[in-house]
C-alpha cells in the first residue's frame, strides 16, 4: 500500500505491507538512528516521538502513522544538542546504541515532568534499556539537563 | 502476526461488519501482544480512526473509550481524582511509557490476559463493558467467561464510588509483568481480586463473604484467598511462591482500605 508519512517535517511517500512495523519502515528510509533491538516491546531503542509522545516503533503499525507526526534523533536538531552534551560530560554515552531513543525520551520528559524529581525521571525513562548498564552516569547527566539535585 | 489487507474504518459499523464477515480478520488495538503471535490474519481491522480513545465524566459513571491508551489511565485527572490507589497503580510499572502509550485499556480487556494487571484493578470495581454488538455487560462476566467473540469493545463503564480501593503487587524486577497482582476495594461491601496467577484475574468469593460478615478477620481472610485460588508456575514464579505471597499482599491491601 501506498503511505505518506510526516518525518522530522519533511514528507516522504513510500510503498509499505500492511502490517509492517514504522521502525523497520523508518529504517528502510534511511534514519538509522532508529534501532532494531528486541523487537517485543521491551528495550526500548526503536523509542520515537508520534505527536510529541515517545512511542515504541517497533509496536507501532506504519500503516497507522499517516497523517502523524514523526520525530526521530535527526529532527531534534540543536535541540538535542543540551542533552547529548550532559550525557557525554558525565561519560554516559558508552557504546552509543540506546542513546538515539534516550535523548528523545529526555526530551519528551523535559516537556511533560513540571516538577522533576529522581524518582521521576526514573520513572519515565524504567522503559529505556542500556546494554552497557550504564544507568547511574546516564542518571547524574540527566539530573543536571532536568535542574534535579 | 501477520496480515494480507489493512484497512481503517471511519466507523463502528463498517469495523464490525468487516469483523464478522470474515472469520480470519482481527482487531488492531494498541497491537503491543497481538504482533508477538505468529498466527497469520486475512484483515487488519485498525480501530485507531474510531474516536474511541477518551475519559468522559458524568454525574454517575466514568467512561473510558476502549482505545484509551494505558499511559492515559495513568496520568489522567479524573481517573486519578476517583481511584489513584487503583487503577494507575495497576498500569505504571508495566514495561516503560513508551510501552504505555500503545497499549490500550480495551486490547488488555478484550484479550483477556492473564497478565494484564488493569483486569485485577478493574474487576474490584462496579464496571460494565460496552460492545458494539452485545451491548453490556458486566466486567466480571466478560472476564469469567468467553461468551463475547467476533464484536468490538467499544467503552468501560465504571461507576462512581465513595470509598477506598488499592493496588498492590509483586514483580521480580521493575517494569517487568508481575508475578501476583492484588486489587481490593471498600465501597461499602469489600472486593478482593487477585490476578497474574498466572491465569486471569479472579474474585474469592467464599474469603470475599468472610471479610464482609466481620471486617476484624484480616488475617483468615488473606488465609482463606491463597488456599480459595489456583495458582500456576510460569517463568517467573512457582504456584507454590505465588499462594505464599497471596496472603501477604491480601493482607496488606486489606489494612490499607480498612484500618
Amino acid at each position: 500500500m501506498k503511505l505518506k508519512l510526516s518525518i522530522n517535517q519533511q514528507f516522504y511517500n513510500t510503498h509499505i505491507d500492511g502490517d509492517e512495523s514504522l521502525l523497520d519502515v523508518l529504517r528502510n528510509l534511511g534514519f538509522k538512528s532508529v534501532k532494531k533491538g528486541c523487537d517485543t516491546g521491551a528495550c526500548g531503542v526503536c523509542s520515537i516521538l508520534i505527536n510529541g509522545e515517545p512511542t515504541l516503533s517497533c509496536q507501532f503499525l506504519a500503516a497507522r502513522a499517516e497523517g502523524k507526526k514523526i520525530t526521530t534523533v535527526e529532527g531534534l536538531g540543536a535541540k538535542a544538542d543540551k542533552i547529548v552534551k550532559a550525557i557525554i560530560n558525565e561519560g554516559a554515552d558508552q557504546c552509543g546504541y540506546c542513546g538515539p531513543s534516550l535523548v528523545l525520551t529526555i526530551y519528551a520528559m523535559k516537556k511533560e515532568l513540571k516538577d522533576p524529581t529522581v524518582d521521576k525521571i526514573k520513572h519515565f525513562l524504567a522503559g529505556n534499556l542500556c546494554r552497557c548498564s550504564g544507568y547511574e552516569g546516564q542518571l547524574r547527566g540527566i539530573k543536571k539537563y532536568m535542574g534535579v539535585k | 502476526m501477520r496480515f494480507d489487507k489493512f484497512i481503517r474504518p471511519d466507523n463502528l459499523q463498517t469495523a464490525l461488519k468487516y469483523l464478522q464477515k470474515d472469520k480470519d480478520a482481527v482487531i488492531l488495538g494498541g497491537n503491543t501482544f497481538l504482533r508477538l503471535s505468529e498466527r497469520k490474519y486475512t484483515l487488519g481491522i485498525d480501530i485507531s480512526n474510531l474516536k474511541l480513545d477518551y475519559i468522559k465524566e458524568s454525574k454517575e459513571d466514568i467512561e473510558i473509550g476502549a482505545f484509551t491508551s494505558l499511559r492515559t489511565i495513568e496520568t489522567d485527572p479524573i481517573i486519578n481524582k476517583y481511584f489513584s490507589e487503583l487503577l494507575p497503580e495497576s498500569v505504571k510499572h508495566l514495561i516503560g511509557v513508551q510501552f504505555r502509550n500503545n497499549a490500550t485499556i480495551g486490547g488488555a480487556i478484550y484479550s483477556r490476559l492473564g497478565f494484564s494487571e488493569i483486569n485485577t484493578a478493574l474487576l474490584v470495581l462496579d464496571c460494565e463493558l460496552e460492545f458494539e454488538d452485545h451491548g453490556r455487560i458486566s466486567f466480571n462476566d466478560f472476564i469469567s467467561s468467553p461468551k463475547i467473540k467476533r464484536d468490538i469493545l467499544t467503552k468501560i463503564i465504571v461507576k462512581k464510588q465513595k470509598g477506598k480501593s488499592t493496588y498492590t503487587m509483586m514483580r521480580n524486577a521493575n517494569s517487568d509483568f508481575s508475578i501476583l497482582s492484588v486489587a481490593v476495594s471498600n465501597f461499602g461491601y469489600i472486593n478482593i481480586a487477585v490476578g497474574n496467577r498466572p491465569a486471569l484475574a479472579k474474585l474469592p468469593e467464599k474469603a470475599m463473604k468472610l471479610i464482609n460478615s466481620d471486617n476484624s478477620k484480616l488475617d483468615e481472610t488473606a488465609d482463606l484467598v491463597a488456599e480459595e485460588l489456583s495458582f500456576g508456575d510460569d517463568l517467573r514464579a512457582k504456584s507454590s511462591y505465588r499462594k505464599l505471597i497471596t496472603s501477604v499482599l491480601v493482607n496488606r491491601a486489606l489494612r490499607k482500605v480498612l484500618l
